[in-house]
């Protein structure tokens, strides 16, 4: 495919919810063995489909090759396929691109393998496999299509003629006036029967197309209700989705993502002007619960990420109306946190802090563009200007939430980038006899219990298997996400850090402008 | 008037019509090479060896025929112009403008496939809304290559006809070729043979040519010649493919492959074929429907005999040999004893009422294929 057609594609689709909302392509950046890099994998929103992958050096390192492959979560799968060496993008020593065949509907990952000076480091980036789109016919295309196709129907109807009138003549011999009206009226038959054909063909277009719209990914569905207990306000967030509620479901069970099985997002519509990061306790493996926060009363958009064994992530969106007077407020898990006051905090470049200090977005002068990466990079500081030290949040440095202001797009991302690290650690984890479901999971839970708060904390402790863990801050008071913004349109964004055992929660507002 | 004595076609093959039968066998080649090459290695490109034999076929052939037709309109002799038919001006043998038409069609469906490929995802499918205008203009091509050998024989002296009959036979051969690969998910693999749907798509797809080129080919043997034809295509391929190493490329890989996967084996038709042979000889002209009738009963009868057994042996450990190719399974097959089973009988068993619905496709096939031979015995030009 030319880059033309390529760029063609993704103007003519229409985009609907994947993991994350509106935000279909991945971000990633961690570390390759000794080199740090940044990978972006763009999503083909077909399957089987090509998907581009570019993987950036964050440093200018002595590289031989990069390699990369993708590696289909069913533990059943042979030997991977040999790898495809990335091409140097031309012009810029750093950057190297290729393309991969995803072929089946699932949870992939992309290993990336960094072969050079300081040895060979490879790293996983979880990515998905779901046909999200259906790429709309490019008038240009379609117009010579049909040009092809007139000149092959009149010409058939010619060679019916030409058979019928003349081609059982001995060559020189005149074709009589019964002949010429034997072939008048096969070529009407054969217009008759060429025209079945054409209407048999488009109907047999159309029954693929509706075949596939159906078979478009959708995220489970999910019903939000309220209620008042004796405690306060309770969300219960019921999955009630036929493929997930059948007892002889193909889905594998859900995991823990950072300790959590659900993070669940609500954000007030339209003014987004309250926020909520919960994480709802299971009753059972459809129903999960949460202590309300006193967040002021109105519609509310929702959020709910999951991780399933295989390491498909998926957002279920669902909304819900906060009518119920606020209550006292016990959180039903300590990792929850809210904020109902964003007016206050500013929403420019910098935004005050619960406890005092200030976050700060080094956002540049640059304008934020489609596509292209974004400054992501936050330093938190005392009112006086020292750098303030974070502790880590659920095993990071930080969250970012960020969506557009009309829900379009809704995104949760990590120092790691877009990817769910429960997603990474299955694939990390897993082993050829994980066949029987909830196997793995129950390995990955027991880690996730046995390890505690770990991962991004400085110092390096509890250091676990997986690589993404020894992931560094770049320094204890600043973090950044790699992300490019999908669609152009008015952003909102929450960061939340941890400090002195508070979670606190900054708010920034953006525009992001179309490519031109 | 008739052409004079010393024109007729003495058995020589003009060179565009060479390469009219040669574009048709690459393309058909390239067809088998490259759903091999599909379950084998997966990722391709448009310049895969496979995709390269099929579009030589588009290229020969439209350029063979389109110089053909270029040369008789503009520069060939009376007699040259007087032994085609007129199209939009242009004046050339009518199989040399199928075969234009087929090179059209081929052209045509490469953005066509590729939208689709974009729109919908690559299409492990052998049949798609693309693949079918694809397999259109390959198959105008044989067509054209099997009308441009009609007239020649037909118009031959009888030194000639041998030859020609012979070419026309090979033709066949490859429609026949053609057919199978088109009907691979319903009657390529022999754990299909014991269903019903198995015999209604082979009864309604083969009699029609057994019979047209029994009637059009000068031989005495031409149905079976044609069988043979496409016996011999398949075995080769099976042959050849196997001995190249290949190594799946796209995940997941549930069958590590190390070699080129070989089609499936070939359905017997020889059978079939020579006893539609004989009652071609017996019946002869004049008598066509009776013929259809037993033709397409004839057929089914010694095709289900073939094939029921053939295919019963085809699934035990003997025939797992490289002779016969059999047991070799798409890198993305999650190998299962489904390999040595036959599939679907529970839900498609043979049945008499089954058997009775191939019977009358056969025998409407057989009807057609009479009309459609009758009419290529004519073909003069």
């Amino acid at each position: 495919m030319t880059r033309g057609t390529a760029l063609l594609a993704i103007a003519g689709v229409v985009l609907v919810a994947s993991a994350h909302v509106g935000s279909p392509d991945t971000y990633f950046e961690g570390a390759a063995g000794p080199y740090l890099v940044r990978v972006m994998i763009r999503d083909p929103g077909v399957v089987p489909g090509l998907a581009q992958v570019t993987v950036r050096l964050l440093a200018p390192y002595a590289v031989r090759r990069v390699l990369v492959l993708p590696v289909y979560w069913d533990p059943r799968t042979a030997a991977p396929p040999p790898p495809d060496v990335a091409e140097r993008v031309p012009g810029d020593s750093t950057l190297y691109s290729a393309a991969l065949w995803l072929m089946s509907s699932g949870s992939y990952s992309v290993q990336v393998t960094v072969e050079g000076q300081a040895g060979t480091g490879a790293v996983l980036v979880p990515v998905l496999a779901v046909a999200t789109q259906r790429l709309a016919l490019d008038p240009r295309l379609g117009a010579a299509l049909l040009a092809l196709g007139a000149l092959l129907f009149v010409g058939a109807l010619t060679l019916v003629s030409a058979a019928v009138k003349e081609s059982g003549l001995e060559p020189g011999a005149l074709p009589d006036r019964r002949r010429t009206l034997r072939s008048r009226i096969a070529v009407a038959l054969a217009a008759v029967v060429l025209a079945l054909g054409l209407v048999g063909g488009r109907a047999w277009w159309n029954t693929v197309d509706a075949a596939y719209r159906t078979g478009l990914y959708e995220p489970f569905h999910a019903t939000a209700t309220l209620r008042a207990d004796g405690r306060g306000r309770v969300l219960r967030l019921a999955i009630d989705d036929t493929s997930w509620t059948n007892p002889r479901r193909q889905w594998t069970p859900l995991i823990p993502d950072h300790g959590h099985l659900m993070h669940l997002f609500l954000v007030r519509d339209s003014s987004l002007d309250a926020f909520a990061h919960l994480h709802p306790l299971p009753l059972d493996s459809a129903t999960f619960e949460a202590a309300l926060p006193p967040l002021p009363p109105g519609r509310y958009r929702l959020y709910a990420d999951i991780v399933h064994e295989s390491g498909f992530a998926q957002t279920l969106v669902t909304t819900a109306d906060i009518t119920l007077p606020a209550a006292t407020w016990r959180p039903s898990d300590p990792d929850d946190a809210w904020i109902g006051d964003t007016e206050e905090r500013g929403t420019g470049a910098v935004s005050k802090l619960a406890d005092g200090s200030i976050m700060s977005w080094q956002r540049g002068a640059a304008p934020i563009v489609v596509n292209q990466d974004a400054p992501l990079c936050f330093v938190v500081t005392h009112p006086g200007g020292k750098p303030a030290a974070l502790e880590p949040y659920m095993g990071m440095a930080g969250h970012a939430m960020l969506t557009r202001y009309d829900g379009a797009v809704f995104v949760h991302l990590h120092p790691a980038g877009t990817v769910s690290l429960a997603a990474l650690e299955t694939f990390a984890l897993r082993q050829p006899g994980d066949t029987v479901r909830g196997l793995l999971g129950a390995r990955l839970t027991a880690l996730e219990k046995g390890s505690g708060e770990r991962g991004a904390v400085p110092d390096g402790a509890g250091r676990a298997p997986v690589e993404h863990r020894m992931e560094p801050l770049l320094a204890p008071s600043s973090l950044s996400f790699p992300y490019a913004f999908p669609q152009p349109g008015r952003y909102r964004m929450w960061v939340q850090v941890k400090r002195g055992g508070r979670i606190l929660t900054a708010v920034f507002d953006t525009d992001v402008q179309s490519a031109r | 008037m008739s052409l004079p004595l010393d024109a007729r076609p003495g058995g020589r093959i003009p060179w565009h019509v060479a390469a009219v039968v040669l574009a048709a066998t690459s393309a058909v080649i390239g067809v088998i090479w490259d759903i091999s090459w599909h379950r084998s290695i997966g990722r391709d490109t448009f310049w895969t060896p496979a995709h390269l034999a099929i579009y030589l076929g588009g290229a020969l052939a439209g350029a063979a025929c389109g110089w053909h037709v270029l040369k008789t309109t503009f520069a060939g002799t009376a007699e040259q112009r007087a032994a085609g038919v007129s199209f939009w001006g242009f004046r050339g043998p009518l199989g040399a403008w199928v075969a234009i038409w087929g090179a059209i069609a081929m052209l045509a469906s490469g953005p066509f496939d590729n939208w689709w490929h974009n729109a919908y995802g690559l299409d492990v499918k052998v049949l798609s809304p693309p693949h079918v205008i694809l397999a259109l203009g390959f198959t105008a091509i044989q067509l054209g290559a099997l009308l441009l050998v009609l007239s020649l024989q037909n118009r031959a002296a009888d030194a000639g006809r041998r030859t020609y009959g012979l070419l026309l036979a090979f033709g066949a051969g490859i429609v026949l070729q053609n057919l199978a690969i088109m009907g691979i998910e319903q009657i390529g693999f022999p754990n299909a043979a014991h269903n019903s749907l198995y015999y209604k798509v082979a009864g309604a797809a083969f009699p029609i040519v057994l019979l047209a080129v029994a009637r059009a080919s000068r031989l005495k043997w031409a149905a079976t010649t044609a069988a043979a034809a496409y016996l011999a295509i398949s075995m080769v391929m099976i042959w050849v493919l196997q001995l190249f190493p290949a190594t799946p490329q796209l995940a997941p890989v549930f069958n590590p492959v190390t070699h080129m996967v070989a089609p499936p084996f070939p359905l017997l038709l020889v059978v079939p074929a020579a006893a539609l042979d004989l009652l071609v000889q017996r019946l002869g002209p004049g008598r066509d429907w009776r013929l259809a009738l037993l033709g397409g009963v004839t057929f089914l009868a010694t095709f289900l005999v073939t094939q029921w057994f053939a295919a019963e042996f085809l699934l035990t450990p003997p025939a797992r040999h490289f002779f016969f190719g059999v047991d070799q399974w798409d890198y993305s097959s999650q190998l299962g004893p489904w390999r040595y089973r036959f599939w679907r009988i529970q839900a498609d068993p043979v049945t008499v009422r089954g058997m009775a619905v191939a019977a009358s496709l056969a025998v409407a096939s057989a009807r057609l294929g009479l009309w459609w031979g009758n009419w290529m015995a004519r073909v003069r030009r």
